[in-house]
């Protein structure tokens, strides 16, 4: 069975400093600001501009407006509000500080995105990705105290939102939906697993009434393109090139410490999407079974015992309820 | 015990990466504690806990959050704080800090540590939200200077004089980061020894040292690389006037191998001895 791990640190953590792929940025626009430095100074010499601010409100406001002004447009406040507002430095005019903010802002949370979705990145190339993230990040700006969750619209966002041209909507809503699967079991909580030890405590008429449940770390998704055939090629260090369209299923779940993802034939998907449903054992084998395709009755129960066999083996399911 | 607090001097100490879990959980190296970012182990019920749990049933402890905005304009966030306090009695963390700044208003958050104008209207505001989160925490709150690009005009106080006058009368704990005063005094021309002058050393229950990236007409808090010895010599005489405080080395991208952040830590030794 195609089944893979993903790697312990995929997930990285958040961290109170500046973000360092800021630094090549920060060359660059270093080049200009001693003659922008001379200019401010000769300007502010002859009147310093009055601050217009009343109050830490005004001025927290005016400050986020400035700073979370995307890069793309016109600066969100003049020169000369930079300068009745903020002190200049040794060797920087006021707009060029507050400008610091202004790209340590979207360099963050492009930062943020690109390591949840590392797969995705690849696949666009970084200057398509980073434009799709900093999109994102002027539609849908961070409300909440954590950054965990920040990127969970993206999905959304390339399927619905991203401006176009956008020449890989669909491969990319598909492939933001597995990678942001993967940010989601980890910080899900994970119930024990069942092991085979405890199925051997059911008693044998209880089966077809039972119900297997599948781990609280569980999500089970199915794709226009074969997404999880490529993150795994990406992984793996290849170059592979873009799928073309082919439905396809992934069921992505934590045990432990362990992410898993394991692509999923018809019937197996069946199945599943029945379990996580609620419906019985019977129930639920019953409805793959229309999907098995001509082989005989035996055959297809010996498929099945050994999906259980793994699945069970590698934590994918809670518990058996037995009614 | 130095601080009037009470806190203990854990010695030196790393900041809790995920590169390291594994060498950390595996070979159970011989680290005095580590600091974690609170946030990166709130609203996760999954495997962050998992490795943290783990790690805190060996080391102690402390915590450092990003998302407090203790100086925001909009009201503290009472759920925020409600993990933050679960957090606390779950690791046993010795101490929850964050950051003089603030990081979103109007419901917006940058996430990114914001300055303060250092006005008395804003320490006023400050100094009630500080004790309100003490109250809730029922401990003393560290707060840390952070490093800044720009200060506002026309105020009435400098940032030393704003967070020895904040320490003083909401009764708090400082996290000084001496990488903080050191890339703040070249963004701001300021001397470091007149920031040290103003600080009530005997508040300073922790001191933080990183790696920044100098553009020549500005210095990053970036985190990366190793100390830069001016900071090393800062923290050697920060170190002598806390009369020992816990000392902690943050490194955030580009993080090598465990035992050489380790190692890179460990030079703290070196520069507090000289200090003595």
């Amino acid at each position: 069975m195609n089944r893979h791990i993903v790697d312990v640190d995929s997930v990285r953590e958040r961290a109170s400093a500046t973000p360092a792929d800021l630094r090549e940025n920060h060359r660059q626009e270093s080049r200009g600001a001693r003659a922008r430095f001379e200019a401010a100074n000769a300007a502010s010499s002859a009147a310093r501009p009055d601050s217009h601010l009343v109050g830490l409100r005004d001025e927290q406001l005016w400050f986020a407006r400035a700073v979370m002004t995307p890069e793309v447009a016109p600066a969100a406040v003049t020169d000369d509000e930079a300068t009745g507002v903020l002190t200049s430095g040794p060797r920087l005019c006021a707009m060029d500080r507050l400008e610091i903010y202004r790209r340590s802002y979207h360099a963050r949370l492009v930062e943020c995105l690109a390591d949840d979705y590392s797969v995705l990145k690849h696949a666009l190339g970084e200057t398509q990705f980073e434009a799709l993230c900093r999109a994102y990040i002027a539609c849908h700006p961070s409300e909440g105290p954590n950054l965990n969750y920040f990127g969970r619209k993206l999905e959304g966002f390339c399927r619905d939102e991203a401006p176009p041209p956008f020449a890989l909507r669909d491969f990319a809503a598909d492939l933001a939906s597995l990678e942001w699967a993967i940010v989601d079991v980890i910080h899900a909580p994970s119930s024990d697993p069942l092991t085979l030890e405890g199925l051997r405590d059911v008693p044998l008429e209880a089966w077809s009434a039972a119900r297997l449940v599948p781990n609280s770390a569980f999500r089970l998704l199915c794709f226009e393109s074969p997404v999880n055939g490529y993150f795994q090629a990406v992984r793996d260090g290849t170059q592979p090139p873009i799928p073309s369209p082919r439905r396809s299923a992934t069921v992505v779940y934590r045990s432990g410490a362990t992410v898993w993802r394991m692509d999923l034939t018809a019937p197996m998907f069946e199945v599943l999407s029945a379990l996580a449903a609620g419906e019985s054992l019977a129930t639920s084998l019953s409805k793959a079974a229309a999907s098995f395709g001509p082989i005989d009755e035996q055959e297809a129960a010996q498929r099945v015992l050994g999906w259980f066999r793994d699945w069970v083996g590698s934590g994918l399911f809670g518990r058996v309820e037995v009614r | 015990m130095a601080n009037r607090f009470g806190l203990p001097d854990l010695g030196v100490g790393l900041g809790l990466r995920t590169v390291h879990y594994a060498r950390i959980l595996e070979a159970r190296p011989d680290v005095d504690w580590f600091e974690i970012i609170s946030e990166n182990y709130m609203q996760t019920a999954g495997r962050p806990l998992h490795y943290l749990d783990a790690i805190a049933d060996r080391y102690p402890i402390a915590m450092h959050g990003v998302s407090l905005s203790i100086g925001s304009s909009d009201p503290l966030d009472r759920a925020y704080l409600a993990e933050l306090r679960s957090l606390r009695d779950r690791t046993g963390a010795l101490w929850v800090s964050d950051h003089l700044c603030w990081t979103g208003v109007a419901g917006k958050n940058t996430h990114d540590l914001l300055p303060m104008p250092y006005s008395e209207e804003a320490l006023d505001h400050v100094v009630e939200r500080v004790r309100a989160v003490q109250d809730f925490l029922g401990a003393p709150l560290a707060l840390e200077n952070p490093s800044t690009y720009v200060e506002f005009a026309g105020k009435a106080m400098r940032e030393w004089e704003f967070l020895a006058r904040l320490a003083e009368e909401a009764d708090c704990a400082l996290l000084l980061d001496v990488n903080n005063v050191f890339v703040s005094a070249y963004n701001h021309g300021f001397d470091p020894d007149t920031y040290f002058a103003a600080i009530p050393f005997d508040r300073v229950v922790q001191l933080h040292v990183a790696g920044h990236t100098h553009h020549g007409t500005h210095i990053i808090d970036t985190h990366v690389g190793p100390v830069k010895d001016d900071v090393w010599r800062l923290l050697g005489g920060a170190w002598r006037r806390t009369g020992g405080a816990s000392v902690l080395l943050e490194w955030d991208a580009e993080i090598p191998g465990f035992d050489e952040t380790h190692a890179e830590a460990l030079r703290a030794r070196e520069f507090i001895r000289r200090a003595d």
